[in-house]
């Protein structure tokens, strides 16, 4: 209903009122530019600024091997957080967005939401046929609407018509840009976009290798079949990068012959035996794209001096998308057509199989099939009890109540960073909840710091002599600990009995000595003593919370960042599964059906501040190093 | 969900309705009978609704609709968009889907949201925008009047430009997020 009102407006001539926001006043576009930056940098600050836990995909160092310790560079690119991994049921193991092979399943234009035929997608340039985008003086990828951004001139309904911007309220009178009717100006348009130089050229390379391609085309035909016969002699080509090869040449007709071309030389016809291509305009007579008119630009440049002047300059996220040096002027600027978006499937890089298919409609967020990671793996929250307090302070209650709003000892879902001092003992807590219908046996083991502290930078390779004490050290408990099924929510509420069973007979599997479970007892006093702090410490639905400590060394400093593997052991009552997995040599017996599924986490808690002490002696060092900041 | 802290309300200044909604003594509900809430939806302090900015012409008319577990912030403006379409002036209906939650500070007035929708602080969105599922808008992002939002994508900047393909598992991100934030909004009785 909505829709529909809204598209009869389309065709009406809508005449913005206000829009007290105009880009092309510089103070604006630098005010812009620095709430972007302070954005950019906000959200950069966040992610490093919580205390997160973040899974190791094992797509760049072999499965068996540990993950590279957390302390080095080269560990951040293959740490992700949960949401964003798959999870390939047939290789049983965790694929990331980095190592995942994507597939376009569907164009559509992000504006118009128009799905696009892949056929026409190609005649079209990869653009919309409907929707204008890159208002002149906008950024790019402000999207326009022909219909109802254009007004006309004179009489209502009348032409000509001209392109008008909602933001920045420019038109296209200032190009010369008319209309005669309100319909279809893509297409309209488009007869400047054919006409432009990158095009005309394009179309003459096109002309010029046509019967290359041609004749490629008919032998490729003939040596079809020794194609796989070829591929296999490439020892480096696994069968996923020859799949994607394969569709690669597929598109790009020419590319994979030409590689052909190399090994069975003699058939067909040789790129050699091709005519020399000569440009269109020669590189001489280059003048007008700027690069013989002197005279031009320093007219150009004395003009900059003046008010506005920089407006007259493009800038360059406006232009360096394009195929062809363009002229600096920002009037020589026309709208395009929208680029597409697509949307993709993913399959995993080793077996093929599909780990993300998207429904074909435009609009749905629905995906028939969705293989995440969160779905088979238990989630990890790290918690720091004594510093976020469950209640209120009589303090912040009196200010709640004067200020009359809501309150948050936490906005966000992100923890902000603990900073602990060196020399101490903090307790933590790691949240685990468990996303199967099965309950699942958790055990936890840290991966040793063995690397010296970042302060030695000089001397970080093993080869050194100098050993220097880790910076902490993190106790957690050993002993495994369950985790029970996930369950709909009103489950729980009658199994709260059940659980308390359960939770019996589960601790007495654990075997790890552990404080009761008075479930909103779980704040403890800094003051508790290691051994309450350490272990179980609640358990509800289907989360587990456990408790640790962090010792931080008299010399520490750095982060409080360190690699955990977690392996857990479920029951897996599909036998067809496991005779399909036994071929690759899975760690479990066959009589009990239990199954261990192992991945490694990096838990990165906080940073250390160094005690004063230090950092004077620091500052005597001199300033090579940074002295981390508290 | 016990792991977040919860976030503390007073008492007396909200009115908790029968289906869960929640909203403040302080918020402006202009044409209360225009307006439709989902059910576990909280209207915060300072926020203005104009349910009042009605269709003319006869009969009952649907001004604002919010679905589910939706938050509209603190000194929000949502009220519907407007235009003159053949010489008449008229204010046209605005649909907010469930799950959708809007940063404190800014002004909507689009014409659909979906659903699983997260807008930030301080962004204004102009009349007519179209926002689709699962779209995520960063804080201070001015959206032109009359922009589409595609699904699953982030949107950011002044003018809101794409910036980035949201990942697949989103919706339920956003859905554990709103339920999660509605149980964590608790009363506390004034001392």
């Amino acid at each position: 209903m909505l829709n529909r009102m809204h598209d009869e407006g389309h065709n009406t001539t809508a005449v913005v009122i206000s829009w007290t926001l105009c880009l092309r006043s510089l103070c604006t576009r630098q005010k812009q530019a620095k709430s972007r930056e302070f954005v950019k940098k906000e959200r950069s600050g966040l992610r490093q600024m919580a205390c997160s836990v973040l899974f190791h995909c094992p797509c760049l160092n072999p499965p068996t091997d540990p993950p590279p310790p957390p302390s080095q560079a080269s560990s951040s690119t293959s740490n992700h957080p949960l949401h964003t991994l798959f999870f390939c049921e047939e290789c049983d193991a965790i694929r990331c967005d980095r190592c995942v092979s994507v597939e376009v399943s569907a164009y559509h234009c992000p504006n118009c939401l128009f799905e696009v035929p892949s056929a026409s997608v190609r005649a079209e340039k990869n653009r919309c046929t409907n929707t204008l985008s890159v208002v002149p003086s906008d950024p790019p990828g402000l999207t326009w609407d022909t219909q109802s951004s254009s007004i006309s001139l004179g009489a209502i309904n009348e032409p000509p018509f001209l392109l008008f911007c909602n933001f920045c309220r420019w038109d296209s009178s200032e190009l010369g840009i008319k209309f005669d009717k309100p319909t279809g100006l893509a297409a309209q348009l488009q007869r400047h976009e054919d006409s432009a130089p990158e095009m005309l050229e394009f179309e003459r390379l096109k002309e010029h290798f046509a019967t290359y391609l041609r004749a490629q085309q008919s032998s490729s035909a003939t040596s079809q079949q020794s194609q796989p016969h070829h591929r296999s002699h490439h020892t480096s080509l696994t069968v996923a990068t020859a799949a994607a090869s394969s569709a690669l040449a597929r598109d790009i007709p020419g590319v994979s012959k030409h590689r052909r071309k190399d090994k069975d030389r003699g058939a067909g016809i040789d790129k050699e035996e091709l005519p020399i291509y000569k440009s269109r305009i020669e590189s001489a007579s280059l003048g007008t794209l700027g690069l013989g008119a002197d005279e031009e630009d320093v007219e150009f440049l004395k003009k900059l001096d003046t008010e506005n002047g920089i407006e007259d300059v493009a800038r360059l996220e406006q232009r360096w998308t394009g195929s062809w040096q363009g002229s600096i002027h920002s009037r020589d600027l026309r709208p395009l057509r929208m680029p597409l978006h697509s949307k993709k499937s993913k399959r995993c890089p080793v077996c093929r199989h599909i780990l993300i298919k998207p429904e074909q409609k435009t609009q749905s967020v629905r995906y028939k099939i969705k293989l995440v990671a969160a779905n088979y793996l238990p989630s990890i929250v790290p918690l720091f009890p004594s510093l976020t307090p469950q209640g209120l302070t009589a303090a912040q209650k009196k200010a709640l109540s004067t200020k009359g709003s809501t309150m948050s000892v936490d906005e966000g879902i992100d923890h902000p960073l603990v900073s602990m001092h060196a020399g101490r003992t903090y307790p933590f807590q790691l949240a685990f909840t468990n996303p199967l219908y099965d309950p699942i046996h958790v055990k936890l083991s840290v991966q040793r710091q063995s690397l010296p502290s970042t302060s030695s930078s000089g001397t970080t390779d093993s080869g050194s002599t100098k050993k220097v004490p880790p910076n902490f050290a993190i106790n957690l408990p050993t002993s495994s600990f369950p985790i029970s099924a996930y369950a709909e929510a009103w489950e729980y509420e009658d199994e709260d009995e059940e659980e308390m069973l359960l939770d019996d007979e589960a601790l007495a599997i654990g075997g790890s000595g552990i404080s009761s479970s008075n479930n909103t007892g779980s704040r403890k006093g800094k003051g508790g003593s290691s051994s309450a702090n350490i272990g179980v410490i609640e358990r509800k639905a289907n989360v587990t919370v456990v408790g640790g400590e962090v010792v931080v060394g008299k010399e520490g400093r750095g982060d409080v960042k360190f690699n955990m593997m977690v392996s857990y052991t479920y029951r897996s009552d599909e036998p067809s599964q496991t005779t399909s997995i036994k071929g690759e040599g899975k760690t479990r017996t066959a009589a009990s059906e239990m199954k261990t599924f192992s991945f490694w986490v990096v838990v990165h808690l906080g940073g250390i501040i160094v005690r004063d002490r230090e950092k004077d002696r620091d500052r005597e060092r001199g300033s090579e190093e940074n002295p981390r900041e508290g | 969900m016990p792991l977040l802290p919860p976030i503390w309300y007073i008492k007396a200044e909200f009115i908790e309705t029968d289906t869960g909604n929640k909203v403040s003594r302080k918020a402006t509900i202009a044409g209360p009978q225009n307006i439709i809430l989902g059910g576990k939806t909280i209207i915060s302090n300072g926020a203005i609704i104009r349910g009042d900015l009605r269709r003319t012409g006869p009969g009952h008319a649907v001004v604002i609709s919010l679905g589910r577990y939706c938050v509209v912030g603190e000194g929000c403006v949502v009220r519907p968009p407007y235009k003159t379409y053949r010489g008449n002036f008229n204010y046209y209906p605005m649909k907010i889907g469930d799950h959708v939650h809007i940063g404190a500070g800014s002004v909507v007035e689009a014409a659909s949201i979906g659903n699983h929708v997260e807008i930030g602080k301080n962004c204004i969105i102009g009349k007519f925008t179209i926002i689709k599922d699962c779209a995520k808008i960063e804080d201070n992002t001015i959206l032109p009047p009359n922009t589409v939002v595609p699904a699953l994508v982030r949107f950011g900047g002044a003018p809101g430009v794409f910036v980035e393909d949201l990942p697949e598992s989103t919706q339920e991100m956003v859905e554990q997020y709103t339920k999660q934030y509605y149980t964590r909004f608790q009363p506390l009785e004034q001392a």
